[in-house]
């Protein structure tokens, strides 16, 4: 290897050439696109379509229900990966659900919707076993669950994803804080159980995975898949409406899409930089 | 709550964490599975040799994911080493992280719907080539952003070390840098292997539908409604992955 060459620089010019360039090239298309300045029914410069797209309500509800399904994902999972964390501690370090809870890892998020689907709706594993145990008395006895207003197979299936990850990150994080001994300074000074947990232990495990829960936010927010598989027309996550306004035959959709696009670009490298300028993310190399 | 009391929860939840595997693998050989029945009606293993090896084409997917998922760990790694190595040494390495950072937390499925112009320009839609070259920006993104915590003073003085006793550059990676860093490259190509492996949107976009991964294969099936197809096609996604995680759970984190 020749000294003269610096690798490091060699490694960042093929990430800089494969990723950073062809995404430039692609959102400077889109904003093209989108004023009416490329694209086959083109005809100059115009802000018509950003102007319909303010206009009309569905993108807006799209960005809403995403932000919606990301935050209510975010605060069950981050509360039962809190309670079982907690609560189930030292069998999570060791014994029987040390190894299982990483199993759901492995999930792809096509097989969890899938997962979702069969056993969340109405001929599903769960309205299968209310009827066995009589407490309904047919498919239309099943509350809606897939497809539904409220998402809640979409959420079910993101839950299912993400809460024994951050299970497993708390539980990390519990032995690396010392939280067990600042629990038992705080049993020392007079604090009671619920001192300890809402005090102590739930207040540093939360700062500590700020980054995280604030990764988890916008992963579920741009998630594809399961709403694909789970959800309603109408609204839809934003990054299915982008796919389906894209992939339609009707041409004139398609500048809706790039909007939809950058759109979301823009919103995800907002909160991205929130989260560097809040030092949520930091630079480990520090 | 006692840690005897506490056995039955853990167990509870341990079971829940197996029973997608055990769904799975009893969907993929029911004979039928009619409402309202809690069990299969009957069993029918021999649709495994069916599917691996007829013209439902399982067992090309899987060759197919296997190889394009290799390509991009075996490319993205070492890569995203070198490159987290040039950003934590650069004096704007903040803005380097950040458009490290970019591509890693997007929507595959929105950057494919900008990309697709790109890539049909380049002659890289509807191919390997082109799934491989998409798939490679979000896991080489994640392996710079996973990478930018191992250059550490104490790598820096290692390095530095080298050089003062009369190394060169390729002494100071063969010597100090791999070595010190060879369980975080396990780590590392263990998970871009896996980002690449659940790809759906970006492969189903650039591929034009041609390159038919597992993933893909699951949809299609889904949308079919043929069920014990899909979840043999679910079986053969997970599994793999997750016989690697059991036997290695600590590669999930960095060493605990």
């Amino acid at each position: 290897m020749s000294s003269r060459v610096d690798p490091g620089k060699l490694a960042f010019g093929f990430f800089a050439l494969i990723a950073l360039a062809p995404i430039g090239a692609s959102l400077a298309y889109a904003i093209a696109y989108s004023l009416g300045l490329t694209g086959a029914l083109s005809q100059g410069f115009s802000l018509a379509h950003w102007r319909k797209v303010i206009q009309g309500g569905e993108i807006l509800a799209s960005f809403g229900y995403s932000a919606y399904l990301a935050a209510a994902t975010v605060v069950i999972s981050i509360s039962l990966a809190l309670f079982l964390a907690l609560a189930l501690r030292r069998q999570i370090e060791r014994g029987p659900l040390s190894y299982a809870l990483y199993l759901p890892l492995t999930i792809p998020a096509v097989v969890a919707g899938f997962l979702s689907f069969q056993w969340l709706s109405d001929a599903g594993l769960a309205a299968r076993a209310m009827m066995a145990l009589g407490l309904i008395d047919g498919m239309d006895g099943f509350p809606p669950m897939i497809h539904d207003r409220l998402g809640v197979g979409i959420l079910a299936a993101h839950v299912g994803l993400a809460t024994p990850f951050f299970a497993l990150l708390f539980t990390q994080l519990y032995r690396a804080e010392r939280i067990d001994e600042l629990s038992q300074l705080t049993q020392t000074l007079g604090g009671g159980r619920f001192d300890r947990i809402y005090r102590v232990a739930a207040p540093i495990l939360l700062t500590k995975s700020f980054s995280n829960i604030a990764l988890l936010f916008i992963f579920v927010f741009g998630s594809y898949e399961i709403p694909l598989l789970l959800g309603r027309q109408a609204p839809q996550m934003v990054s299915v409406l982008a796919l389906r306004k894209f992939t339609m035959f009707d041409l004139t959709q398609k500048p809706e899409a790039f909007i939809i696009a950058l759109l979301y670009t823009a919103a995800v490298l907002a909160l991205l930089a929130l989260v560097f300028r809040l030092g949520w993310i930091r630079d480990e190399s520090r | 709550m006692s840690p005897a009391e506490r056995r039955f929860p853990a167990l509870l939840v341990a079971l829940a964490c197996l029973f997608p595997f055990v769904y799975l693998a009893a969907l993929s050989v029911a004979e039928s599975w009619r409402f309202p029945d809690l069990t299969p009606q009957g069993f029918r293993p021999g649709r495994w040799l069916t599917a691996l090896t007829g013209s439902a084409g399982l067992g090309r997917s899987f060759a197919i994911s296997c190889a394009i998922s290799l390509t991009v760990a075996v490319i993205a790694t070492p890569t995203g080493f070198l490159a987290s190595k040039f950003m934590a040494a650069h004096r704007r390495r903040r803005l380097l992280l950040f458009l490290a950072y970019a591509p890693f937390v997007m929507s595959p499925a929105v950057i494919a719907v900008c990309l697709m112009f790109v890539y049909l320009k380049l002659g890289l839609g509807g191919g390997v080539a082109g799934v491989i070259a998409a798939q490679i920006i979000f896991s080489l993104a994640f392996a710079m952003v996973f990478f930018n915590g191992f250059w550490s003073p104490r790598v820096k003085a290692m390095e530095d070390l080298v050089y003062t006793l009369g190394g060169n550059r390729w002494q100071a990676y063969r010597e100090a840098l791999l070595p010190a860093a060879r369980g975080m490259l396990l780590i590392c190509f263990f998970q871009a292997f896996l980002i690449s492996w659940f790809q759906y949107a970006l492969t189903m976009m650039i591929g034009a539908g041609k390159v038919q991964t597992l993933p893909l294969k699951v949809y299609d099936y889904v949308n079919e409604a043929n069920m014990f197809y899909a979840a043999m096609a679910s079986l053969l996604l997970a599994l793999p992955p997750a016989l690697l995680l059991w036997l290695n759970k600590r590669f999930v984190f960095k060493q605990g």
